[in-house]
């Protein structure tokens, strides 16, 4: 029997309580009870998010450009995600002659898997008032931030491989500037994260949030130039106008997977979509409080609470994916020595000279 | 582990990897590719991405055109104009027109001259719009596109009442016009030339101001007064370099020498003084609508056709005409043989002239900037090859 | 542009925010597309489409075909006595236009010497599209004299 486990089956829906009852207590706690929430966070809200996303996309793309976007298959176009599904899976797969197999192969599964492991430690959710409840994340690990780094910087490999192993020059191309872009904007988005650890003074992603909670203030205030250089290397890193270099198509025709297509085609999209997901997931934890509602210091805006933290999760990564399609929307591209020099001359500065303030006043405060 | 590129070099169990031993690569930039407008090729050496030769490869999409006039009467060359230039119809029909008016000898009524004008300043906004919409897609922005084919579908609107075409619009004849204006035509272009100039303001505010534009656009691909002469580059790309060049101003045709308009011309030379000529010549081809669509209705009911027998033929004679089309001196050389066929019809096409110009712009500049200078040099396919 | 105001232009990035501003009014803005089966823009009254001939006002000169840059119309007739009027006509045995090759110049109907026109292209018709290559492509005489220039979907086609 695990402490403080005893009196928690009430919280449990009937079925799970079962499962508990029949597999044990630490079978349940340790090993089913997380791959239950990995399955559900991944069917029931990951990939039908990524699906829609694409349609929201779409349609708030066809309204900056005052057309309306897909509106044909079902009501206003809702069951677009479902065809292009369909399609994608159902079309041929083609494997070039010449390509490199296994790694022509392999470069999708490594550009979804990290996007996707990167939820494993967002928090979603407050932690369950009760212990041993459900609480609103998968994970909750002492170096939080840390994992989200070092997961996120796997996904290049995939970008590599994919460009280098088609062998097409297109792709190659696509496949360096994907390189090159992802490990220089790697560094300044590691450092604007600092900022927000150094306030909070845990990389815990949930006691970040909690940080925030018990300073009253989202660390978007205290913190926004790291917030601004963390969403544009944010930007860059998931390849996504203005920085959508690695797959320009009017200059690579679609860069590194140009001789993709079908399901692998799309496995490179939902790790495209994952990817702005995570991203804004982060942001949102590290400098819009998580799932606190807004303003958490103001105390007659307390009947917000009723709202539970996900929906309020829910929106601000909503508020940052519009944004993200805003720009697309909006930018022409950058070329790619001009990306470099914006990462490494400007940002990378001003994340250092952030942390070095920073540093200051949290010194001069505890004085 | 085998480099993916290259393929075996005959006796050798080596591969030799083009990418990985030399320091060029070889690209082959088109005919199928999504910023060539069309089915221009580029072979370009690249060292990294940054292009050390390029060579263009036309002739996917000859016709053989100027063979064909030679299998035609006169008036039924007209339409096979409007397939060279398609996006600037008007102009390549008035330049043929111009060219046969003057080998035959025929005048042309003052109200045809102010309508061909309206027409050929119309063409020139749209083909503009279809420049600008493509520029900006290439160089990644998105949203242009559509604001300037909104645009450019009020234009084919506008033909598509006169002439009954939207795009190859065969709306001239030598000595005239076929038709006349269709009621409630003015006034439809009245509103579209009063809207325009805000939508201009609203492209600019997307891009003129935009430092991503700006540095995409600003110092890619200079050329400098002397070259472009050298090179016989005209229209707005021989202007952004700081020539005043302008048919409409040295040779005034049709009804230029009547109205009132500048000749926008900038002194860099580069991608985004190019930009910079073009809007501001869709500003001034507005005002030259608004001058003619005023002059229009004191030749109300005048004649629109000259007096010219059914069947035209060339006099034993050679002419040239030229004038200034959207992308620049768009010009008909006419031989005629005393018959109605014309014996020989060269064209003087601007796209094939600018895009002599793009191995020079290219060179030294990213796989990125081409883009932008293909885009920038405004050629059209059809025209280049003919 | 002052050094101060292009420092802060530096920073405060005004020129991305305008083009933001921009494309953000366009979200609310009406939109421009035209949901094409069900709504469709009437042609202009000049608007050259499908062919359609008239048989009777026809007087077999040729013109059209004379006049045509590509040389797609065929014309063949002959001379029969008609009864009533114990005077020869001519009468048309054949009438094709090859429309996959037709680019719809006009200059058969500008050439035609008869009043109204017997060959006219303002059908306001552009559907032209077929499954059959030979369906409406190759319009023989019968085709273009049947071809009442309606739209290709009548109004209870498009209700459906």
């Amino acid at each position: 029997m695990i402490p403080g486990v005893s009196g928690v089956a009430a919280v449990l829906p009937f079925g799970l309580e079962a499962l508990r009852a029949a597999a044990g207590d630490t079978l349940f706690y340790y090993a089913l009870s997380p791959a239950l929430k990995i399955l559900a966070l991944l069917f029931l809200a990951i990939l039908p998010v990524i699906t829609y996303l694409v349609l929201a996309e779409r349609k708030i793309l066809g309204f900056l450009q005052v057309r309306v976007g897909p509106n044909r298959v079902g009501p206003w176009g809702l069951l677009q995600p479902i065809a292009d599904v369909m399609k994608l899976l159902v079309k041929e797969d083609t494997i070039p002659s010449r390509a490199v197999r296994w790694a022509f192969v392999l470069a999708p599964c490594l550009v979804v898997a990290p996007a996707l492991v990167i939820f494993s430690v967002v928090p979603i959710g407050p932690p369950s008032a009760t212990p041993g409840g459900l609480s609103g994340f998968v994970t909750d690990i002492d170096t939080g931030v840390l994992f989200v780094i070092a997961v996120a910087t796997i996904g290049v490999y995939g970008l590599i491989l994919g460009g280098w192993s088609s062998n097409n020059k297109f792709s190659l191309m696509g496949g360096l500037r994907a390189a090159a872009q992802m490990i220089s904007y790697e560094v300044p988005q590691g450092l604007a994260l600092v900022g927000p650890l150094m306030l909070a003074g845990t990389m815990s992603m949930v006691g970040i949030v909690e940080a925030q909670r018990d300073a009253r203030i989202w660390y978007v205030v205290p913190q926004l130039v790291s917030f601004f250089i963390y969403m544009v290397a944010g930007v860059a890193e998931t390849n996504r106008n203005p920085f959508d270099l690695p797959e320009a198509e009017s200059e690579l025709v679609a860069g590194f997977h140009t001789e993709y297509s079908g399901m692998r085609f799309a496995l490179f999209f939902l790790g495209e979509y994952a990817n702005m997901i995570a991203v804004s997931a982060v942001a949102t934890t590290l400098f819009l409080g998580g799932w606190l509602r807004p303003f958490p210091s103001v105390a007659w805006l307390s009947p917000l609470d009723v709202v539970p933290g996900a929906i309020w999760f829910a929106l601000k990564v909503f508020v940052f994916l519009f944004v993200y399609i805003w720009f697309r929307g909006t930018f022409p591209r950058y070329r790619f020595d001009q990306l470099m020099a914006l990462g490494w001359k400007w940002l990378l500065p001003l994340a250092l000279a952030n942390i070095f303030v920073t540093a200051l006043v949290k010194l001069w405060l505890a004085r | 582990m085998s480099a993916p590129n290259g393929s075996p070099e005959p006796g050798s169990d080596r591969r030799v990897d083009p990418l990985f031993e030399g320091e060029e690569m070889e690209l082959s930039f088109g005919p199928q590719h999504p910023a060539t407008h069309g089915v221009l090729r580029l072979n370009l050496k690249i060292e990294g991405e940054r292009i050390v030769g390029c060579y263009p490869i036309i002739g996917y999409l000859h016709r053989g055109t100027e063979k064909l006039f030679e299998l035609h009467p006169f008036f039924q060359n007209v339409p096979h104009t409007d397939r060279m230039d398609y996006v600037a119809a008007a102009t390549n029909n008035l330049a043929y027109v111009g060219a046969v008016e003057k080998l035959v000898g025929l005048t042309v009524p003052p109200r045809a001259r102010y309508l061909r004008t309206i027409l050929a300043e119309l063409q020139r906004i749209s083909s503009h719009l279809v420049w600008l919409a493509t520029h900006a897609i290439d160089i990644g922005a998105m949203t242009p596109f559509f604001y300037c084919f909104r645009e450019r579908e009020r234009v084919l609107d506008l033909f598509e009442h006169y002439c009954g075409a939207r795009l190859t619009l065969n709306c001239m004849r030598p000595g005239g016009l076929p038709f006349d204006l269709p009621a409630g035509w003015t006034d439809a272009c009245r509103r579209f030339y009063e809207d325009f100039p805000a939508k201009i303001d609203e492209y600019e505010g997307l891009l003129t101001d935009n430092r991503i534009w700006k540095r995409r656009t600003v110092g890619v691909g200079v050329l400098s007064p002397e070259a472009a002469l050298d090179l016989g580059v005209t229209g707005p790309m021989l202007r952004a370099s700081g020539v005043g060049f302008d048919l409409r101003k040295v040779r005034p045709y049709e009804a230029y020498g009547e109205v009132e308009f500048a000749v926008p011309v900038t002194k860099n030379g580069d991608t985004y003084d190019r930009y910079l000529v073009r809007i501001a010549e869709m500003r001034e081809s507005t005002k030259i609508v608004r001058q003619c669509l005023e002059l229009l209705p004191a030749t109300d009911g005048g004649p629109i056709m000259a007096k010219r027998p059914r069947v035209l033929k060339g006099p034993k004679a050679e002419v040239y005409h030229g004038i200034e089309g959207p992308k620049g001196e768009i010009g008909f050389y006419i031989v005629g043989d005393g018959t109605p066929n014309p014996y020989r019809c060269h064209v003087r096409p601007p796209s094939f002239m600018n895009l002599q110009a793009l191995p020079d712009l290219a060179k030294g500049h990213l796989v990125a900037d081409l883009v932008a200078l293909i885009g920038s040099t405004d050629i059209v396919l059809g025209e280049v090859d003919r | 542009m002052s050094a101060w105001k292009r420092f802060l232009d530096r920073f405060l990035l005004l020129d991305l925010f305008a083009g933001l501003a921009i494309t953000g009014r366009a979200l609310f803005r009406k939109k421009e597309t035209v949901q094409y089966p069900e709504e469709r823009l009437a042609p202009a009254h000049r608007f050259r489409g499908m062919f359609r001939l008239d048989e009777e006002r026809c007087i077999k000169c040729n013109l059209c075909a004379i006049d045509c840059p590509i040389d797609i119309i065929y014309i063949d007739w002959h001379q029969e006595l008609n009864p009533a009027t114990g005077k020869k006509e001519k009468k048309l045995d054949r009438f094709d236009i090859d429309l996959q090759r037709c680019m719809f110049c006009g200059l058969c109907e500008e050439g035609c010497p008869t009043e109204p026109k017997s060959i006219w292209l303002t059908t306001k018709t552009y559907e032209l599209a077929t499954y059959d290559r030979w369906q409406h492509l190759y319009a023989n005489k019968e085709q273009l004299e049947g071809w009442q220039g309606r739209p290709a979907y009548t109004d209870e086609e498009i209700a459906k």
